[in-house]
């Protein structure tokens, strides 16, 4: 318990970090939960009311815990903040209106990235009818889970979220190993033809055949309507083969001669050495491929045609545009859900995974995009 | 004597000039495999394309099949070209094109340098963390996600952003965002921007990042206030980031993001959302017009093409620095 407290140990951030964080992810469910009780509820989700008295007690009993957590974790912030100052005075910067404002309107415009997604959730725990009439921005007046409910009762639904993760993911990884052996290939000097393949690489980029012309490609290679036709026509592009190989022309070249003299082979030390000294690119251009697997949906629209292959963003386009999933829904089941609230729950759904992937790619946006902004 | 001389010193010299010229080794098979799997991508993906432009100049419609219409459809010369000079919607679809274009080379493209520079003039760098997190966020989310969440915002009875304009008497009665064409190209500015200004702005931070400290004390040393030190030494820092980027859009003048005008794409906003992708999108795939799509494609690379050559020739006279 002291150990916890101590915070001349070296773990004491880490352990701070995650008490701090469960404290306020206790806290905000019990806010919920408590919310949930005292709000109307809509008829179709009563029997849920139950369960959700008894998660309330759950948590507001929790509640005071993460609250003293939180409390306790302060106090030592502020005990340490006091202890630093007094070994080294920070010199006084001097605030102008300037700062004030700058500042000011940064808070504005996050506000103005976060505000959309509140408006969404809301949207998505409120009754159909209710948010018919308007009003709903930050909480739900009538709540119900039916809009939940009814979206993870399609099937069509579960269908597109298993192709786009596969897409997703055989994509990336596929993607990745391509672009980047053959970018090896292209930051090696001793690469016979350089020049031309260089070129032949660099005319692509600025002239293409167009959309009917890549069509036609698609059909003839028989890729059409096919789960294949999302994976291998984005194996390879030619802007994050040069932002990989500038990366892989930064290594050493000591080291390849090294590895070379002791008889590695070109394949060995692209795989065992360049591609683990690259992570930085690496995961940068992973990150571009997967949001753009994941956000794609025009592919869907141009080169397949069946149900099975639709994405998930191709199927919140149908749900969003032309309401396909209230339709064909008993009179009684419409007063508790609509198009448009049923289609928020669908994004947010959709959401969910870029949410909890998010924190995790963030601290590779700096140190990649540097590679590849200059030199791209 | 003399020739047999010289054949003997020609013979002489073979040898050695072979020695220089190294056999080649097992390393370099798989060097040459590797490049090469990356050219027989393109040459699937991008250059096999290129014969199909041929259909541009063939008759539309004389076979369902494509491949039987590039090889034995009539032909049908600039007929395809001068169909789409001469359609009543051309003048519409290019004023759309490059008035929406321009206008984001006017208000988006310098919109993340703004950002970038007023951002690395904030004093906590708490708060600039934060405030990249936050911003980065909504380039995560897909255009469709967008549209969904901006078709419940600006719903004409419902949406929040009607319901305060009214409320702050700023309208006396909702406006139909949506549904107008006289706000459709401010509504892709708009959205455009709450999308990209953060992701846009992340190549500038790092190049801004990466000037030396010293720079700015220094210019302090010389009595440089904060506008100085941008006007001076963060905006020359990043002057060949914002060339290469401008040239680039430039180049772009004819694009326009589909998925991005799909979403929002209406019947009653269609005269000012109309733009060439869209149109081609259109006539080439559900109406099956391929021959015409075709040809509004090509004049649109060549188009690109001439823009990227100029644009360049223009930046490397005036800054002395261009792509290529």
């Amino acid at each position: 318990m002291k150990k916890l407290l101590d915070y001349h140990s070296e773990h004491f951030s880490l352990i701070r970090k995650i008490a701090c964080w469960l404290s306020v992810i206790v806290l905000a469910l019990t806010a919920f939960f408590v919310y949930v009780s005292q709000v109307e509820i809509d008829n179709a989700t009563e029997q849920i009311y139950t369960t959700v008295a008894q998660l309330r007690l759950i948590f507001t009993c929790l509640a005071p815990v993460a609250l003293l957590v939180i409390v306790t974790y302060a106090v030592l912030f502020f005990k340490e903040r006091k202890e630093k100052r007094q070994l080294g005075r920070r010199k006084k910067t001097h605030i102008h209106l300037f700062d004030v404002l700058n500042t000011g309107w940064m808070a504005v415009f996050c506000v103005m990235c976060i505000f959309p997604i509140i408006y969404v959730i809301a949207g998505s725990f409120s009754q159909g009818a209710d948010y018919a009439k308007g009003g709903i921005y930050l909480l739900p007046r009538v709540f119900t889970f039916e809009n939940y409910k009814l979206v993870l009762s399609d099937s069509a639904f579960y269908r597109s979220y298993l192709v786009t993760i596969a897409r997703t993911v055989i994509g990336t990884v596929t993607g990745l190993v391509f672009t980047s052996a053959v970018a090896y290939a292209m930051s090696r000097n001793n690469l016979k033809g350089k020049k031309f393949f260089y070129w032949a690489n660099i005319v692509t980029m600025f002239f293409g055949g167009g959309l009917v012309p890549y069509f036609l490609i698609i059909q003839a290679t028989g890729l059409y309507d096919t789960f294949w036709v999302y994976i291998i026509p984005s194996l390879y592009s030619v802007y994050n083969m040069i932002v990989i190989s500038s990366f892989f022309r930064g290594i050493s070249s000591e080291l390849h001669e090294a590895a070379e003299i002791d008889g590695a082979g070109e394949l060995y030390i692209w795989w065992k050495i360049y591609m683990p000294l690259s992570k930085p690119v690496l995961a940068t251009v992973a990150l571009w491929l997967a949001v753009g697997h994941w956000n794609s949906y025009f592919d869907t629209m141009l080169y397949t045609s069946s149900e099975e292959l639709q994405t998930l963003q191709h199927f919140l386009l149908k749900a969003i545009s032309t309401s396909t999933m209230t339709e064909g829904l008993p009179e009684t089941m419409m007063q508790s859900v609509s198009a448009m609230t049923v289609s928020l729950a669908a994004i947010i759904l959709s959401i969910i995974p870029v949410l909890f992937a998010f924190p995790f790619v963030r601290k590779n946006f700096q140190s990649g995009i540097m590679i590849g902004s200059l030199k791209g | 004597m003399k020739k047999q001389f010289v054949a003997q010193q020609a013979g002489a010299r073979l040898p050695d000039q072979r020695k220089t010229r190294k056999p080649w080794t097992r390393n370099d098979w798989i060097l040459l495999i590797m490049a090469l799997l990356g050219l027989a991508f393109l040459a699937v993906f991008a250059y096999a394309p290129l014969y199909g432009l041929l259909l541009a100049f063939k008759v539309d419609g004389e076979y369902i099949n494509i491949q039987h219409a590039i090889q034995y459809g009539t032909w049908a010369g600039w007929d395809q070209f001068k169909d789409f000079l001469t359609d009543p919607d051309f003048a519409d679809i290019m004023f759309n094109t490059l008035g929406l274009n321009l206008l984001q080379l006017l208000i988006n493209f310098p919109a993340p340098i703004i950002f970038a520079v007023l951002m690395s003039e904030l004093l906590s760098d708490k708060f600039k963390k934060m405030v990249q997190t936050v911003t980065f966020f909504p380039h995560f989310l897909s255009w469709v996600i967008f549209g969904g969440i901006f078709l419940s915002l600006l719903d004409y009875d419902t949406g929040f952003v009607n319901t305060i304009l009214v409320k702050l008497g700023l309208v006396s009665e909702p406006v139909d965002i949506l549904g107008g064409e006289g706000y459709f190209w401010g509504l892709i500015i708009c959205t455009s921007l709450l999308k990209g200004l953060g992701w846009g702005s992340i190549i500038y931070v790092a190049a801004i990042s990466g000037v030396p400290k010293e720079q700015y004390e220094a210019a302090i040393l010389d009595g440089a206030n904060r506008w100085h030190k941008i006007r001076y030494v963060t905006l020359p820092a990043i002057a060949p980031t914002i060339t290469l980027f401008f040239i680039l859009s430039i180049s772009g003048l004819l694009n326009n993001g589909v998925d991005h005008l799909w979403v929002f794409q209406n019947a009653n906003n269609i005269a000012r959302s109309e733009v060439l992708d869209t149109f081609i999108y259109k006539f080439g795939i559900p109406y099956q017009r391929y021959g015409y799509a075709t040809a509004i494609g090509l004049m649109k690379s060549v188009v690109s093409v001439i823009l990227l050559v100029t644009g360049n020739a223009v930046c490397k006279k005036i800054s002395g620095k261009g792509i290529y």
